[in-house]
This record gives C-alpha cells, structure tokens and sequence, in this order.
C-alpha cells in the first residue's frame, strides 16, 4: 500500500479510535465496554519471594468514568482464569467465579471438559465462598491454603489517559511534545474504584509448567474471561 | 450502548483495605486492620445454590492494553475490538498480527506530523529487545500473561541491570524478567519504551538536540505517572475503596 494511503487511512482510524480512553482493558471494546462484564484489569504475581504461590487479580467494572456499569457483581456473568502450562495457549487449568446472594463462589482449578468460548460452571469443584466484602475486606482460606476476596478496592492503575489522548491526536497541535514531565502529568485513575476478585492460590494446584518466555523461564501463560449467561 | 473506544497504550511485549477490621471470627481474630476473616464459609453451603446454565465469552484480557491500544474500529464495519475479546489466544496471532503492526506505523505517522516531517520517513524501529515490528505485533497479539510461579515478579524493567552484567536493556539469557505483573508495575512505561523506544530504549523522550533549552523530539517513552493506589504486601494486597 502507498504510504499516502496508509498515512489517511490512519488517520481516519485514529479519528474515530480517540472517541476515548480509559484503562488497562477498562472499556475496550463496543460490545463489552462500560458493562457489567467489562474486564479492566488482570495481575498475577508472586505474593513475596520464595513463596509457593501465585496471586490472580481481576478487576471487573470501574467508576473512571461516568456512566459506567459500577458497584456489583453481575450473577449473570462468569469470571474465569485460564492457566496454559504447555504453551500452546489452550487452557489447561480454569479457576472460575461467581456470585449468588451476596457471596462470590470459586471452582477449580480443574481441566476443563470444553475449551474455548463456551462454559458451564464446575460445580463438581467447589474450590470455596467468601462473602462480597463493602469497604472492609473479608477474607476466606480455604483448608487447601486458597485465599479468597471479592469486592470493591482502590483501582492500581495508573496512566496520564488524557495525555495519552491528545498525544496520539492526529490534529498537528495537540500535545506536540508528547506526553508531560512527572511534575505536570496527572494520573487518570486516581481516586477510581474497581470490582476486584482476589485468589492466592498454591502452585502445587495448578501444576508445574513446561511454557517458557522469551528469556527461557518457566512460565504460566495466563488470561480472563469474562462470560455472560445465555 | 454509546461506542466507547479505549485507546490505551501498554503491552509487554516480549513473549514478554482498608476499613477496620470488624471480626466476625469466632476468637475475634484480627488479621491485620485491612481484613477480617469470612467464616460462614463450608464446603457444604452451596446446597440449593442454582450455577446452571451456558456461559458465552464476551471480554479477554491478558497483557493490559494490547487490544485497546493496537485494534481499532472502522465506522460501518464490525468491530475488530469484539472480535478480538471473543477469539482463543491461539488464533489471535493469525488473526490480529497484521492489523496490529498497521496501528503501530500509524502511531508513528501521527508524529511525523507533528514534527514536520514526511511520515514516509518516520517509521518504527526494532525495540529494546531487537524486535521488528512484525515479530513485536506477532508476540503481542497472543494476548496472554506471562506468570512464573518460581521467580521474583518483574513485567520488565528497563533501565535495570538485573544480573549486574552491565548490559541494561537487551536481554542476554540470564535475567529475570517477563515474569508475571504486580500492581506496582508500570506497564504503560514499558509498552511506550517498546512501541517508540527504539534500540536504546529512549528514541523520542523529549530530547533537546541544540541545547537551546527547549525539547526538539517529544517525550513518548514515559507518561510522567507512578502508582497512586494504596496497596498492601498481604491479601488482597489493594486498599480498601476511597
């Protein structure tokens, strides 16, 4: 393609593409964006060196923006953590939630019957319940040493969104010099609020990997899924 | 529902509370001031509980910001954005890798603009890691988390000599990196260093080329922000909701 045609057809595509922002996954696509099942964020970390777990954050929803879908969890939506341990990027694991009555119920991590795009909740493994915390956060351990939370916690990302906004502008005068020094640049997402699903979970259950990254580590390659009753 | 496009830059690249506790706990254990145990929980309690029915996936996400910042939308044509949350990882690179490496010589153009120059002659350079574009757009639009469930938790941090080698940015197979992303990560920093860093890390960082006190080249390989959040080092390990 001429690079003339490319540069215009950019530049439509950046036109209607800056309608807006928001976060890490936050609002990112038309059918999902601003709903009750509006994936805005996803961790997975080592809780502290040398321990034998893995900590799984999803955060669902988020209060950014006005007019967003914000402040409980959907029972007719379901969480799930996909977990590939042999790198072909197909489930392996599955550790799934959600909520009835108040409380956010977890199942797996178990191999699932279906991959792919359709699910059924396992109930036939039960990992455990907690209560959907208000703003003081109720924890559940489980006797297999899982650690369980639902409910709404401070947004940790962080980004200068509007910045960004008029820094990928195709208008000529907006934001030439790009992005703000650290002592002019705001984060958007402070003071935001999210849904947060916390699990800790032992390695031990999700098995040993044999996918590596770039550098060659052992890894888990991992995603969520946010998936509504049909 | 209004269209609502987020456009949001991240990416790692590489296959790369508080409110006092109010203890419901029988001994009235306090776990810390952020948290109180739930122990209405038993194995048992789910009896009359309905969890049937068919579920249908509508939203992925792996690596942060991959498919707001690199899928776009054309008006009157279907959203490549739906379609992107609702494809299998395993697919996605067949599907979105070409259309992704577009957005990322668009992003350029924008810039060439803005300098004055002919976008013809500002394109993308191999990244950090010696990525070109296509194998940068390739990894990326696999969009999964990388998690080791051995090693310290670092998404990347560049400008870090993590093996005390002296070589800073290029991996050379011994650093621990690419390893999961923890709340204090700053993945927008590492995606701008990636998209517009060049081989060095800072190709457009608001550099002042004749010295006249005033930036010649923009700064796009920061956004100026850290974590603003309260987080904790025990679970959940976010603060509690202002």
């Amino acid at each position: 393609m001429r690079k003339t045609t490319k540069y215009l057809l950019g530049l439509v595509a950046l036109v209607i593409a800056a309608t807006v922002l928001v976060s890490a996954d936050h609002i990112d696509a038309p059918s999902s964006a601003g709903t009750t099942a509006d994936i805005a964020d996803f961790y997975a970390f080592e809780p502290s060196e040398g321990s034998d777990n893995t900590v799984f954050v999803v955060d669902l929803q988020s209060n950014v923006l006005p007019e967003l879908a914000y402040g409980a969890f959907d029972e007719d939506v379901l969480t799930e953590i996909n977990i590939d341990l042999d790198g072909d990027l197909v489930e392996d694991q599955v550790i799934q939630a959600i909520a009835r009555d108040g409380r956010m119920y977890f199942f797996g991590p178990i191999a699932p019957s279906q991959t792919g795009l359709s699910s059924e909740v396992n109930t036939d493994a039960a990992l455990g319940n907690v209560e959907i915390s208000g703003a003081t956060a109720v924890v559940e351990t489980t006797s297999d040493g899982v650690s369980l939370f639902a409910g709404p916690r401070q947004d940790p990302f962080f980004f200068d969104f509007f910045q960004f906004n008029a820094v990928i502008s195709p208008e000529t005068d907006s934001a030439p010099g790009g992005f703000l020094p650290p002592e002019e640049a705001a984060d958007t997402f402070d003071g935001a609020n999210t849904l947060s699903i916390v699990v800790e979970i032992p390695n031990s259950m999700l098995g040993t990997p044999t996918a590596t990254n770039a550098l060659g580590l052992s890894v888990y390659k991992t995603w969520v899924t946010t998936n509504r009753k049909q | 529902m209004k269209l609502r496009q987020s456009i949001y830059i991240t990416a790692l690249v590489l296959s790369f509370g508080l409110a006092v506790g109010c203890s419901s706990d029988d001994n009235g254990t306090y776990m810390d001031d952020e948290m109180m145990m739930d122990d209405d929980m038993m194995d048992d309690d789910m009896m009359g509980v309905d969890f049937t029915g068919t579920f249908a996936q509508v939203d992925h996400l792996g690596r942060p910001g991959i498919n707001t910042t690199l899928s776009y939308d054309m008006e009157g044509e279907a959203s490549v954005k739906d379609a992107h949350n609702t494809t299998i990882p395993s697919e996605m690179s067949a599907a979105f890798q070409m259309g992704f490496q577009a957005r990322l010589e668009q992003y350029h153009d924008v810039y060439a603009l803005k300098l004055g120059l002919d976008p013809a002659d500002v394109n993308y350079e191999n990244n950090i890691l010696g990525l070109d574009a296509a194998t940068l757009t390739t990894v990326l639009a696999a969009d999964v988390l990388e998690v080791a469930p051995d090693l310290p938790t670092t998404y990347f941090n560049p400008g870090t000599d993590l093996d005390n080698d002296g070589n800073i940015l290029v991996p050379d197979g011994d650093e621990v990196a690419l390893t999961g992303r923890h709340p204090n990560d700053d993945i927008i920093d590492v995606s701008l260093i990636l998209f517009f860093g060049g081989m060095e890390g800072d190709r457009f960082s608001g550099q002042d080329l004749d010295d006249d006190g005033m930036a010649d080249l923009p700064r796009l390989t920061s956004d100026g922000v850290g974590l603003t959040a309260d987080i904790s080092t025990t679970f959940p390990y976010l603060g509690a909701p202002e």
